[in-house]
Parts: C-alpha cells; sequence; structure tokens
C-alpha cells in the first residue's frame, strides 16, 4: 500500500518580478499547454490580460459548461491534459458538471478558477462561492493558491496529479490578489514517486486463476485506455484468445468486428456479451469498477465466476465484488506481465468455450432491416462509422442515440468512442466533439447528439462558427426525451409525463442562423446521399434526422435485474 | 462496530473537510474525532462506523490513503488487497 506524499517545493533560481497571471500563462506555456477553453468574468481578469499575446489558443465557449466538456474530451482524445478556466461565482458554478463527469470518467482535466481577493473570502462578496468545497466531492485533488510564488508549483502540482495514477479532475482556485501580486520567486515542483508497482505473485496467480478456468472472459474497462494498455491488452487476447466484454467507455479497446469481441455488456449490452457474463468462471477484470449499468443487479452478476481483477486504483478494488486474485498497479505492467506468463506455458484449452461464445454473437447479431420508410436510426449510425473509417470518432451525448451509437457504431479505435459513461450528462456531445476535433484536427469528428441534449448546450454551435471547426453533427430527433419515454413506456404504464419535445425549433434553420451548413433527412432513401454530403462539407455541417418517437432500444435489462433478464423489441 | 482511524494529513486548505466529507459520503457515520496540530500537519483519530453491513472498513482505509495531503493511515485499517 502506498502512502501519497504531498508535493515537496523548493525554491528556485530567481527571476523578474512577474504577476500571479503571468505566471499562470507562462507555467501552463512550459507544460506544453496548446489549447485552453474558457470563458472570462471579473475574478479572472488578470488572466485574461496575461493571455494577450501568449502561445495559449484560447477557445471562448458560450457558457463555462461547454469549456469543461471540451476540455475533458480534448483530454480523452489526445492523451493531455485538458485545461479550462472561468470566473469566480457562477462562471466557476457552471464548470461543476464538467468536472464531475471527468471524475466519474477519470480524466484529467485542470480547471482554473479566479475568485474574490483573500480578504474578501468568507463575506459574500459579489460573486463570491466556496468553489473550493463546493468540488470537494468530485474532484481528484484541488489547491486553494494562497501567493504568486506558489502559482508555478501549484500549477505542476495540479497536472501532475490530474495525469499520474488514476487520473481526474483538478481545481486550482486562484484569489484575484494572488493574480496581481508580483513575485521573483518560483517555487519549483518536485514529481512525488507514487506508481504502485505490480505484485508477480499476484500475476502467478492471476495465471493459475485463468489456468484452472474452462470459461475465462475478459471485462474490459475504460481504465484500459486511460492507463495506454490498448495494445498490451490486445496482445493479451490474440495470445490466450480468450472471448471479451466491454463497458461502454471501454468500446473501441478491441476492434469492434474483432473476433472474439462479444460487445458490451449490461443494460443495453448484446445479448452474446450479457450471457457469456453470465456464463463465465473467471471474469478477468481490467480496468473496469462495477458499474451498476454494466453489472445490472450486482448480486446476480456472473454468479458462477472467480474474479481476477487488475486496477491502479486500489480502493477500486474489492469495493463492490471481492477480487480472488487483486493485481494493484500500471494496468499496462500488469497485462505485459501476464501476456509474457502465458505465452511460455502451453496454450488455453478453450475452443469450445470460444466457439459458444462467437455462435452466440453470431445468432444474437443485430438486423438492420426494419420495416417502413422511416430513417432507421441504428442503420444510419452504422452507416456512417463504416463510411467514415478507421478515423471516425464519435462524440455522443446521452440517450437513446447514444446507446444506439454504442451498440451499432464501428470503432476501431479507444479514443474513437467519446461519451459521459459515468455521469450520463446530456449536453455532452456538442462540446465534446468540439475538444476531440481541436485536439485530432485530422480525424472524422462526429457529435451524435438527440433532440433534448442538443439543445443543453446548442449555444456552442456559435464556438464552432467562430473558430470553423468542421465538426459534423448528427442531430437524431425524435421530438421527445427518447431515452426517458422509452422507461415511461416499459415501466411507468405508459405515463408519457413531461417528455414531449414536439414544439422543437427548426434545427436547420437554427444551425443556419449560426452560419452553418444543415440539411434535413428524414427518409431512409436519403440516408446514404446525407452521409456522404456530410462527410464531405468542407466546414462544420448539421444532419438533422428526424425518426419516429415510438423508436427504443433493444435488448434491455430492465432497472435492478439480473442480466441473465434481458428485453427484446417487439 | 466501530473503529479507529489514525491519520496523519496536511495543513492544507479544505483537507479537513475533505477527509470527513469523504467518510460520511462513503456511508460511514462518524461517532468521535480527535484533532491535535502538528506544525504544518494535523494528527487526527476518526472513530467511524458503517452505515449498513455492506460498508467495509478496508475500503474506506484505501479511499483516505488516496487523498492528497493524507501522509500516513494506521496500518490496521488497510489490509493486503488479496481476499
Ligand atoms: C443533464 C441531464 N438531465 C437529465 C438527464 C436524464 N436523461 C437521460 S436520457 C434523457 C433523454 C434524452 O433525450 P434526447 O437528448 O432527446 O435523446 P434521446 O433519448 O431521445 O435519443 C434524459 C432526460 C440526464 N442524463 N442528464
Amino acid at each position: 500500500m502506498i502512502l501519497m506524499t504531498a508535493a515537496a517545493f523548493k525554491p528556485s533560481a530567481e527571476t523578474a518580478p512577474q504577476s500571479g497571471a503571468r505566471l499562470l500563462v507562462s507555467t501552463l506555456e512550459r507544460l506544453g499547454v496548446e489549447v485552453v477553453f474558457g470563458y472570462p468574468g471579473g475574478a479572472i481578469m488578470p488572466v485574461y490580460d496575461a493571455l494577450a499575446g501568449s502561445k495559449l489558443k484560447h477557445i471562448l465557449v458560450r457558457h463555462e459548461q461547454g469549456a469543461a466538456f471540451s476540455a475533458d474530451a480534448y483530454a480523452r482524445k489526445s492523451g493531455k491534459v485538458g485545461v479550462c478556466m472561468a470566473t469566480s461565482g457562477p462562471g466557476a458554478t457552471n464548470l461543476v458538471t464538467g468536472i464531475a463527469n471527468a471524475m466519474m470518467d477519470s480524466v484529467p482535466i485542470v480547471c482554473i478558477t479566479g475568485n474574490v481577493a483573500q480578504g474578501l473570502m468568507g463575506t459574500d462578496a459579489f460573486q463570491e462561492i466556496d468553489i473550493l468545497g463546493v468540488t470537494l466531492p468530485i474532484v481528484k485533488h484541488s489547491i486553494l493558491v494562497r501567493s504568486a510564488a506558489e502559482v508555478p508549483a501549484a500549477i505542476e502540482e495540479a497536472f501532475h496529479i490530474a495525469r499520474s495514477g488514476r487520473p481526474g479532475p483538478v481545481l486550482v482556485d486562484l484569489p484575484k490578489d494572488v493574480q496581481f501580486e508580483t513575485t521573483a520567486d518560483d517555487y519549483g515542483f518536485s514529481i512525488p514517486n507514487e506508481a504502485p508497482r505490480v505484485d508477480h505473485d499476484a500475476i502467478a496467480a492471476a495465471e493459475a486463476a485463468i489456468r484452472a478456468a474452462k470459461k475465462p472472459l475478459v471485462y474490459i474497462g475504460g481504465g484500459v485506455k486511460i492507463g495506454g494498455a490498448t495494445g498490451a491488452l490486445r496482445a493479451f487476447v490474440a495470445a490466450t484468445g480468450i472471448p471479451q466484454v466491454s463497458t461502454l467507455n471501454a468500446l473501441g479497446t478491441i476492434p469492434t468486428d474483432a473476433p472474439g469481441m462479444l460487445g458490451m455488456l449490461g443494460m443495453h449490452g448484446t445479448r452474446a456479451a450479457n450471457h457469456a457474463v453470465q456464463d463465465s468462471d473467471l471474469l478477468i477484470v481490467v480496468g473496469a469498477r462495477f458499474d451498476d449499468r454494466a453489472t445490472g443487479k450486482l448480486a446476480e452478476f456472473a454468479p458462477n465466476a472467480r474474479i481476477v481483477h487488475f486496477d491502479i486504483d486500489a480502493s477500486e478494488v474489492g469495493k463492490l465484488r471481492s477480487a480472488n486474485v487483486a493485481v494493484v498497479g500500471e494496468l499496462r505492467e500488469g497485462v505485459e506481465a501476464l501476456t509474457a506468463r502465458m505465452r511460455s506455458g502451453a496454450a488455453l484449452n478453450i475452443q469450445a468455450w470460444a466457439d459458444d461464445c462467437a455462435g452466440a454473437a453470431k445468432a444474437g447479431a443485430h438486423r438492420y432491416d426494419a420495416p417502413g420508410e422511416g430513417v432507421y436510426a441504428p442503420a444510419l449510425l452504422k452507416e456512417i462509422s463504416e463510411a467514415a473509417g478507421d478515423d471516425f470518432i464519435a462524440a455522443c451525448d446521452v440517450g437513446q442515440h447514444q446507446m444506439w451509437a454504442a451498440m451499432h457504431c464501428r470503432f476501431a479505435k479507444p479514443e474513437a468512442h467519446i461519451t459521459s459513461g459515468g455521469l450520463g450528462a446530456m449536453g455532452f456531445g456538442l462540446p465534446a466533439g468540439i475538444g476531440a476535433k481541436l485536439a485530432d484536427p485530422s480525424a472524422t469528428v462526429v457529435t451524435i447528439a438527440g433532440d433534448g441534449g442538443f439543445m443543453m448546450n446548442i449555444q456552442e454551435l456559435a464556438t464552432l462558427k467562430r473558430y470553423g471547426i468542421p465538426l459534423k453533427i448528427v442531430l437524431i430527433d425524435n421530438s421527445s426525451l427518447g431515452l426517458v419515454r422509452q422507461w415511461q413506456e416499459l415501466f411507468f404504464a405508459e405515463n408519457y409525463s413531461e417528455i414531449d419535445l414536439s414544439d422543437n425549433p427548426d434545427f436547420v434553420k437554427v444551425a443556419e442562423a449560426f452560419g452553418i451548413e444543415a440539411f434535413r433527412i428524414d427518409r431512409r432513401d436519403q440516408v446514404s446521399d446525407g452521409i456522404q454530403r456530410l462527410l464531405a462539407a468542407d466546414g462544420p455541417c448539421l444532419a438533422h434526422v428526424v425518426i419516429d418517437p415510438r423508436d427504443n432500444v433493444w435488448p434491455l435489462v430492465p432497472p435492478g435485474k439480473s442480466n441473465a433478464e434481458m428485453m427484446e423489441g417487439s | 462496530m466501530s473503529n479507529t482511524i489514525h491519520i496523519q494529513i496536511d495543513r492544507a486548505d479544505g483537507s479537513l473537510q475533505r477527509l470527513i466529507g469523504l467518510v460520511e459520503r462513503r456511508g460511514f457515520h462518524i461517532d468521535g474525532m480527535a484533532l491535535a496540530d502538528e506544525g504544518a500537519f494535523r494528527r487526527i483519530a476518526l472513530t467511524v462506523r458503517g452505515r449498513d453491513s455492506g460498508r467495509c472498513m478496508d475500503n474506506l482505509g484505501r479511499q483516505i490513503d488516496r487523498l492528497f495531503g493524507v501522509r500516513r493511515i494506521s496500518n490496521d485499517i488497510i489490509q493486503s488487497e488479496a481476499a
């Protein structure tokens, strides 16, 4: 067990006096930050003043929530730390959902908030909020900076904490007097060494458990991509032939169409994946946290399986399901060590199980020949991901369209699927698309949103326009809060309470009003041409796709039920 | 059953709130608390009890241990991971 040690600070060489705000900007530059998402205001004006002439590209979003979501997706796609900033009070509180999102999905972002001067703190001054207190439960760490001289060290520490170990959001609160204060001092930051080392006895125990199993299964979580262990996991799977299932956040870690990949498990998982989990006698859990959307009723989840659990975060192991073998440490190191052991011994004798799983996947494969003339969203999403090829990146919002995208798009890489997994925050899709596209300008980034979620951050169309970001948007409009509607239909006796959005604005006109190309698709025979038009557009472009409000997501495990009890639509 | 956890933590802004908030949010009652300053650190003895039988003291220990600013936590709380 590792005890965390706080950063040790050491004074470094004297430099010319600079303001705290200037020190913030120069430290971000020194750390290699290229893009910052933010929105100014009174308590962070010195920082905005210092931005002029800096190397940082500041993206002025139209709502601070957009800044946090964009920084989050930027981090997921680039593998770097995302940075956002906001003023005190309302600016800072507008970041909160984005911070929680990054926390739930372990995404490294640094959020910089201005605050009132220290002398005013605690007096209910204008736009004063204890943002440190507000965000305590949803940050990996937070720092209130008390003097200009501490700024560089605080920022470096924030970056280090955000990306080390299990990544997460770090908040740095900068009182206004600290931004103005000038200092010649600069306290350097020495990096604490805290990566837990993988225990090789545990690896040996994992190998023994795998060799003793008849029906082993790999349960892949979002931690694999975060931990840079995608290649290692692919090698493990290739070496052993063990079938795999994926959480929502891990889609693409193994390409969707790879043999042995049974798809997503859980509430909207595939039949093959859920059955394999229930049948398996050993789950090799890698970087996953037994979220209830993945496990269904926990007491009945994988009832016959022993558990081998790999995680960098010791507090995840045994949190919800105790592990027979726990491997705590860097995932890549752990998986590579296990692969080496598996390779040096005999090949596994699991062909019958692997064939079983593959057979179930084939038998349960989705059919795309739905009756009718209307647009069938699963088929459209499948087609667009295939047309875009290996460079396809989906930035999804939350709802039925999100589940359809997860189930039917083809993802070649783990960063190809960016979604608000843990928090499930509507409004994520558009700002996330912006962040992902800025992180990788050459990729084909497609925001997939529902009409409800799209409206939650629709103002970011202005950001798209201003910076000419060629993001493609597929807006799947069912004139309702579809996923809630589906639950009301199935579990609340069709009492459709407050889900009607049939008075939506004309989204094509809305996009055009923002200066963005847009067109409508409302028949199946328009889909292929529409996809070509969207992908070929030079700048940002929106396809407004109208679907039948009654379309539902299938299969589905009812809430509180075991994953063995999947419902199928008619 | 209650346990007493001994923790040494930095005297940073919010550190106490961070610790207590975590313990309560993770489903434990705080039955007692003693606090003493030690220069740049605080030494805290927390007597805690799970809100229900599903709450695992080991897990709480690991969660406290990963808080930044926690220097030391009594070893008897954190046992080996392997079950
Ligand atoms: C910020 C936020 N508010 C509420 C919810 C609850 N919620 C989950 S899905 C959903 C409906 C989404 O509707 P829409 O965006 O139109 O997508 P659809 O399900 O129709 O594809 C709602 C309200 C949420 N996830 N996030």
